[in-house]
């Protein structure tokens, strides 16, 4: 029996690991745009981050996660407990391994598709390559394409559309003021459809997908018109001009609805495996699906902040000074569309990541000629690194899963 | 730590124009007060103008490089990559004529200008001074057309060149002028060949400022 406590200390703490890598690495794909258009300083990008990532993480995660993450292995993999100990452990442990080497070396990856590729390296040592749902595996290719691709269209139409209709206009200020409800109402709407969709608290609402496009319609039409009387009372209150000023505070909105959807839906990535092991450790069995704890997200969601809060301040700080050609309208375009993105592809059951999302939002803004300068060539090497990624994490996991054999 | 997601960002050539058109005009300046120097006759220290045009110059020159060496393939702009690096050629041409100028001035120090041309030749150098100072306000005005695609806006960068053209036009009147009383005033063969070539020096500071402004039209073009 106390072996297997032993076995439990080095899953939470390889479950720590995972989660402070996700904060560490995803902080910049959320915050980036906002803290770049200097929307929000980087002490209240860090602080929105942390609360926000572990309130969407404890009361928006979800409650019962899959064992595996997006069922790309069958789960008969789980059957033998001891197999299913070791390969939890070694694919945690592989993703996070991963993401740290990214990190470090400052490559875009996706956390999801590293515990993807970390969970398929144990599939394939357990129950050989019979086991991998090779379907599964084309969405996540699929999702290089569409995610980037999609999000980058939205992104210009969405540039596009604000110079046409504010930015080109004689007096910019009144007609941003003038549109802002419908800006406003559009984010909601995207925002109100992606909780019910995405979020596990949204999807355990069971709406139909006619009456949550309604209901978002509906309170996004609201909720707008709420928003903008308060972002009136707030120009009269401080005299701000400008139209950059107005998307500036819808811009802290959206990142703020980031930094909670990264709680909920990130959360897993770590706390999923985590799960597996708590059970396997209390129960003896596990099988397709396990309730998880809520302390266990809340775990995950500290480890989460401790990632943000440790890494952040570093991260931000790069960001505000590299980043001074982004301004809030072209922020708000890129938000937009990776939200949109992140959404609409999670509705079709793709695996997609904010990093993917996010990246494809700045295209589009520079195609528009929104920005004075972009790298054009880096998306090659950002692509190569969401190809490696699936396989990297699955070979580390292997390897992991072999030297665990030997002494457990 | 380097973050994947902002390595797509990167710093504006826009930033490098300004800073370069900036240095055209501070060679400018200097090169005005050279000219003033020679004409008061009492100039012994026009060695130091000299130093100063080739200390801005190679400034400006590494404003250059910098530009051109950091808008690496792939890289996507609000205009086109070598409509930026026409105009920057032109801009820095009106910085290597102001220092061919002040070179040629050099090389006959002592005799100076004649008084009969004294007058001509401020009014010359005046004329020249205005379209370098309308450089820098172009590049300004159009980086700010280039963040809200305004008509309004990009009737203003259209103005300055029209502005530019006008300025151009009129150097080359009074280069023409200039010349001919040179002509008709100067008898010693080699003073006229000195004052004649100084005076198309001067006057080709104009064109490369309207040539400049000519690259501008066609980044603004829609």
């Amino acid at each position: 029996m106390g072996s297997e406590y032993t076995v439990l200390i080095i899953g939470y703490i390889f479950g720590f690991y995972m989660a402070w890598n996700i904060g560490a690495n995803d902080v910049a794909n959320s915050m980036a745009s906002a803290v770049g258009a200097k929307a929000i300083t980087i002490r209240q990008a860090i602080f929105i981050a942390g609360i926000l990532n572990i309130v969407g993480a404890v009361f928006i995660g979800s409650h019962v996660t899959q064992t595996i993450r997006k069922g790309i292995v069958s789960t008969d993999i789980l059957a033998d407990p001891h197999l299913a100990l070791i390969g939890a452990l070694s694919a945690l442990l592989a993703a996070a391994l991963w993401v740290s080497f990214a990190t470090w070396k400052s490559l875009p990856v996706s956390t999801t598709h590293s515990i993807v590729g970390a969970m398929i390296g144990f599939g394939i040592m357990a129950g050989g390559f019979s086991v991998i749902n090779w379907g599964k595996l084309g969405a996540v290719v699929l999702s290089w394409v569409i995610s980037p691709v999609f999000a980058m269209v939205i992104g210009f139409l969405m540039f596009k559309t604000i110079v046409k209709f504010i930015l080109s206009k004689e007096d910019p200020f009144a007609q941003a003021l003038k549109l802002a409800p419908y800006f406003i109402s559009i984010a909601l709407f995207v925002v109100i459809l992606s909780f019910l969709f995405k979020t596990p608290l949204g999807k355990s609402l069971a709406v139909g997908t006619p009456l949550a496009l309604l209901i978002a319609l509906v309170m996004a039409i609201a909720l707008g018109f709420v928003a903008v009387k308060i972002l009136r009372i707030f120009i009269k209150k401080t005299n701000l001009t400008g139209e950059e000023e107005v998307f500036r505070k819808i811009q802290i909105g959206t990142s703020c609805y980031v930094a909670l959807a990264q709680g909920a839906n990130d959360v897993a990535n770590a706390i999923g495996p985590l799960a597996v092991i708590y059970f396997l450790v209390k129960t003896g069995s596990v099988g397709a699906k396990v309730p998880v704890p809520i302390f266990l997200l809340f775990f995950g969601g500290i480890g989460i902040a401790c990632g943000i809060g440790m890494a952040g301040h570093r991260v931000m700080d790069t960001i505000g000074r590299k980043i001074t050609t982004l301004t809030n309208t072209r922020g708000f375009s890129v938000d937009f569309a990776a939200a949109t993105t992140v959404m609409v592809a999670s509705k079709m059951g793709l695996p997609v990541s904010t990093t993917h999302a996010a990246v494809g939002g700045v295209m589009g803004v520079g195609l528009a000629r929104g920005i004075e300068a972009v790298n054009f060539r880096i998306i090659f090497e950002i692509i190569l690194y969401w190809v490696l990624t699936v396989p990297a994490a699955a070979i580390t996991s292997i390897v992991i899963f072999k030297i665990l054999q030997l002494f457990i | 730590m380097r973050i994947p997601f902002i390595s797509m960002f990167m710093t504006s050539p826009f930033d490098g124009l300004q800073e370069h058109a900036e240095k055209v005009k501070e060679c400018a300046w200097v090169f005005q007060r050279a000219i003033e120097c020679i004409i008061e006759d009492r100039c012994e220290d026009f060695e130091h103008f000299r130093k100063d045009i080739d200390k801005l110059e190679s400034e400006a020159d590494a404003i250059k490089r910098r530009i051109r060496g950091h808008l690496p393939k792939g890289t996507l702009l609000a205009v086109d990559k070598f409509e930026i690096f026409r105009y920057l050629g032109e801009q820095d041409k009106v910085l290597d004529v102001v220092e061919e100028g002040l070179d040629w001035l050099s090389f006959r120090a002592a005799a100076g200008i004649p008084e009969v041309l004294e007058k001509d030749f401020m009014l010359l150098v005046a004329a020249v001074m205005d379209p370098i100072e309308e450089l820098s306000k172009m590049v300004a005005e159009a980086r700010k057309y280039f963040s809200n695609f305004a008509e309004d806006q990009r009737v203003v960068v259209k103005d300055i060149i029209r502005d530019l053209r006008h300025y151009e036009h009129e150097a080359d009147k009074l280069e023409d002028a200039v010349k001919e009383k040179i002509f008709n005033a100067i008898d010693d063969p080699v003073a006229v060949f000195h004052l004649i070539r100084l005076t198309e020096i001067i006057g080709s500071i104009a064109d490369h400022a309207e040539n400049a402004g000519d690259m501008m039209r066609a980044m603004v073009a829609k």
